[in-house]
């Protein structure tokens, strides 16, 4: 058996397709998850469009119905449609998710830079400070200061954004740290590279590679806190069709049988959170340089 | 660590601190006016300069005084303690089962990578990654509870026919047991299995996959493959293996207690626990600042506590660390 | 029969870009050569001709994606690629060992190293703990670690790069083997602890009348110790032979080139005739022979596969020229 037979590309002529199935083959886990987020996403654009009712939409002789044909999941204790109102709640995963990492990648990973690169008491205080927030759960922390400062969505991306930077600003220090000791630095200033530049062109690109593996993990972790938060009644709440304040109402009607309210805002998050962390899984496995393959 | 804990208080302190003046206004109910908010707020020192405040309340942590809960009038520390025992109960009942049944998971999987074992656990472990505590305690709860009448219902941690047993340690299950108890015991343990179920399956998640990540690590390096050019059998390559994955595995466990406490505060609540996080998460709904503190305090300080055992134990388990010392 | 006989082994590594395009780097593309009993062989190379790779071979070392594609490699006759594990495992460590590049980080990290020599005795022979626990302190001393008694407790990460690539040779012929592979031996150790480390591992070998293999890319180690040497390049030994021979009578363009770049040799001929270039695509190797991109004296014949030209019995080179070298001129 020759190496050569092997080297047929399986599965097809069809030219465009290679890359995503190169990649599907490497990374089903990255395949799976993206395409996940991505019908997420689909749903969250085009709500108003897939959505056989309004979100906020009450039918008062319809309350806490059971899925049926009309309502296909169900209604919930104010008559809303549930499967209306979960699709809905994409909107705002995405619109909390995202403005919160970009706001911890804008945070973070300068902090880490300049920490990692100037060293000396800069670094010795976010040392510390890193340390103290590392003792502390980050929701019990963004719980506490979201109850105390109010409850609006701003407020709640901004805590979120806040109480998470600090894993990207110690993220990249170490990257810097390691490049640092690496000699890779030594070169660039001996060649006689300005500072700005060097932290630019030199030693950012490389830190920031550990950073983008955890994007999609921060990703969902904002979902999931912003759900636990409004859970607990902080942050995001009825008529809001948040997952966790869905869930929020939902257990209340739990004990009585009213299964449906609670379970499927409940489920659309499993998903959403599955996906992205199936996206950072799966990018660990791409960026890793040892692939796994073919042991025919 | 003494600086850490300093770090931790005070930051506590200043984010207690920030947005709390609310509160005062619930404390003192909707029929208040502007001169008995006032007064309420001079009785309680609020209105000191916040430097003040924080030295006042340094110099009564030091002597144990952790201020009074506005809503029961008790010392924060006295509920502090009495709580204490039921969420330690369920923490460490649920680790237990966690990591008994996580890491070996883990190994298999690891021992046999890209099986069709290794493929369900690791697409489990994300699953169970993904899971919502809250929400999968309910489901559960309800399940198991309101469907099929296996287990307790969600309303704290004995029956309410049975008389809770004599105070030893504050655990319902021990105290039963140790004094022969055997009703008191059965109704806690009753009790006991379906949070403790629960938890320990959100616990496991993160400890199968990562325990899988260092066992293949160990599996590729230089050791294992010199163990192997040493002519040992795959039983004894696997138990070296084994063995050098035992820090790093502890050392992730010690970590993620410190995740747990929050999940423990979210079971808590929905199981009618009667422990320290239900207790906690409602003080800071209502704004009850000592409590707040206090509770926020404790979680730091057992984190904090956790890592110093972690790093201990692994002086004793690891000898390169004894180098360093 | 000889010891070890290695036919035409070839070992791919087999994997997938991104594009889902499969990609083989061919690591050994027919490596030939057999060893006696009591024979030393260099085995020589520059990085990547697949030396190790080789040595990992013989031994049932290889992790996916490298697998063997094709050959055979004997020992006393016994076919290895298809042995089973537990058959495997009865060889190595035992009638055939190893000796890594890295020592401290291939001892086991959790384990003192008397306890490690305790082990892998016990693993292949029937031996008390007692009488195993001597034999490790014997061996201690033998391979000159002092106090060996009181070293035997000692863990991997004390010791030096020299003491531990002393343990690993004790490690390698304590369970009196008849073959021992030395993958670069002295690789990582300072300058003058190598010349003590060699010396100690051939006398030893000599000493018990075993079969080494010594892999290097340093010629003067091989001039040095060896009785007999093979040169590899991108996978396949291009020329075997007596060292001797070889060293004065190179019949291959890469030998020659090797042999010439030594610093004696500039200093005789006031030239350095290059065996450098770049090292050869193992995913993309030109057709024929293979040192055809590098070779000073390439032409249109080199476009097939070079003959095995036997000079004499013992005397093997792979070059279209080997018979009528274009050098003779030259001196």
């Amino acid at each position: 058996m020759s190496s050569e037979t092997l080297a047929q590309p399986l599965g097809g002529r069809i030219q465009w397709l290679r890359r995503p199935r190169g990649i599907a083959r490497r990374s089903p886990t990255f395949a799976a998850g993206l395409i996940i987020i991505l019908v997420y996403g689909f749903v969250a654009l085009f709500a108003p469009v897939l959505t056989p009712f309004d979100a906020i939409n009450a039918f008062p002789y319809h309350v806490l119905e059971s899925p049926n044909g009309r309502f296909l999941l169900g209604t919930d204790g104010n008559g809303m449609d549930v499967l209306s109102r979960v699709m809905y709640g994409t909107r705002y995963a995405f619109g909390i998710a995202i403005p919160a990492v970009i706001l911890m990648v804008a945070i973070g990973v300068p902090l880490g830079l300049i920490a990692g690169y100037k060293g000396g008491i800069l670094d010795e205080v976010l040392l510390r400070i890193l340390d103290v927030m590392r003792s502390f759960p980050a929701i019990i922390l963004a719980l506490a200061v979201v109850a105390a400062t109010g409850q609006t969505l701003v407020n709640v991306v901004v805590v979120l954004g806040l109480v998470e930077a600090p894993i990207f600003a110690r993220v990249v220090r170490a990257e810097v740290l390691a490049l640092r000791s690496g000699g890779y630095v030594e070169a660039a200033v001996a060649a006689g590279n300005p500072v700005r530049r060097l932290l630019f062109v030199h030693i950012m690109p490389n830190a920031i590679s550990g950073a983008t593996a955890q994007i999609p993990l921060r990703m969902a972790w904002a979902v999931r806190a912003s759900a636990t938060l409004a859970f607990l009644g902080v942050g995001i709440q009825a008529p809001a069709p948040e997952w966790g304040a869905m869930i929020r109402q939902g257990a209340e009607f739990l004990i009585s049988g009213q299964w449906w309210v609670a379970l499927f805002p409940g489920v659309a998050l499993v998903g959403i959170v599955l996906g992205f962390n199936l996206v950072g899984d799966g990018l660990h496995d791409l960026l890793d340089p040892k692939s796994k393959t073919a042991s025919k | 660590m003494v600086p850490l804990l300093f770090g931790i208080i005070f930051v506590t302190f200043m984010l207690v601190r920030i947005g709390g003046q609310d509160a005062v206004g619930m404390l003192a109910g909707p029929m208040a006016d502007e001169a008995q908010i006032a007064e309420i707020r001079r009785s309680l020192g609020l209105d000191r300069p916040i430097i003040e405040q924080f030295v006042a309340y340094m110099g009564n942590l030091v002597q144990g005084d952790l201020g009074n809960s506005w809503q029961s009038h008790s010392t924060v520390a006295e509920e502090i303690l009495s709580r204490l025992p039921a969420s330690l109960e369920l923490l460490i009942l649920a680790i237990l089962v966690g990591t008994t049944v996580g890491i070996p998971i883990g190994l298999y999987a690891a021992y046999n990578p890209n099986r069709l074992f290794d493929q369900i656990t690791r697409f489990g472990s994300l699953v169970g990654f993904s899971i919502p505590t809250y929400w999968f305690a309910l489901v559960a709860s309800f399940v198991f509870f309101f469907v099929l009448r296996w287990a307790a219902a969600p309303m704290g941690r004995i029956g309410m026919d049975v008389f809770p047993p004599p105070e030893i340690t504050g655990s319902y299950l021990v105290d039963a047991l140790v004094t022969g108890r055997w009703d008191a015991a059965l109704s806690a343990a009753h009790r006991l299995m379906l949070p403790v179920i629960v938890f320990a399956i959100i616990v496991s998640a993160p400890i199968i996959k990562q325990t899988r990540a260092i066992a293949l690590e160990a599996m590729g390096s230089d050791y294992i493959r010199y163990a192997r050019a040493c002519g040992y059998g795959p039983g004894l390559v696997r138990r070296i293996a084994m063995r050098a994955s035992l820090v790093p595995v502890v050392t992730f466990i010690g970590a993620e207690v410190a995740t747990m406490l929050l999940a423990v505060s979210l079971i808590e609540l929905i199981f009618a626990w009667g422990g320290l996080g239900q207790w906690g998460l409602n003080a800071i709904l209502f704004g009850d600042f000592a409590a707040v503190q206090g509770y926020v305090l404790v979680l730091a300080s057992f984190s904090a506590f956790v890592f110093l055992l972690v790093d201990l134990l692994v002086l004793v388990l690891e000898p390169r660390a004894r180098l360093r010392q | 029969m000889s010891l070890l006989e290695v036919e035409n082994l070839h070992t791919h590594f087999i994997s997938r870009t991104l594009n889902d395009e499969l990609r083989v780097a061919k690591g050994l593309n027919g490596v030939t050569f057999s060893l006696e009993n009591g024979e030393i062989m260099g085995l020589v190379g520059e990085t990547g001709a697949g030396k190790s790779l080789t040595a990992m071979s013989i031994m049932g070392l290889l992790s996916p994606p490298a697998r063997i594609v094709d050959g055979s490699a004997r020992f006393d006759g016994i076919e290895l690629t298809n042995m089973k594990r537990e058959e495997l495992d009865q060889l190595r460590g035992n009638e055939i060992t190893m000796i890594v590049q890295s020592p401290v980080s291939s001892l086991d990290p959790l384990k003192r190293i008397g306890r490690q020599l305790v082990r892998i005795q016990q693993v292949h022979q029937d031996i008390s703990k007692a009488e195993a626990h001597q034999r490790a302190v014997e061996m201690l001393r033998t391979v000159g670690i002092p106090n060996p008694a009181l070293r035997t407790r000692a863990w991997p990460h004390e010791l030096s790069g020299g003491m531990a690539q002393r343990v690993l040779i004790a490690m390698a012929l304590i369970n009196s083997p008849r073959l021992v592979i030395a993958d670069e031996p002295t690789t990582g150790l300072d300058v003058t602890v190598q010349a003590q480390i060699l010396d100690l591992f051939l006398d030893l070998v000599r000493e018990r009348g075993l079969s080494a293999i010594i892999i290097t890319h340093d010629l003067g180690i091989v001039a040095h110790y060896c009785s007999k040497m093979a040169v590899m390049f991108a996978g396949r030994v291009v020329e075997q032979g007596p060292v001797r021979t070889v060293f004065k009578d190179a019949r291959h363009p890469y030998t020659r080139a090797l042999i010439n770049s030594t610093p004696s040799r500039v200093a005789r001929y006031g030239h350095v005739r290059s065996a450098g270039g770049a090292p050869p695509n193992l995913y993309d190797l030109p057709k024929g022979c293979h040192y055809r991109d590098r070779c000073e004296f390439s032409a249109d014949i080199c476009a097939t596969i070079p003959p095995e030209v036997h000079l004499d019995s013992a005397h093997l080179a792979s070059c279209h020229f080997s018979l009528n070298v274009p050098w003779a001129a030259e001196g």
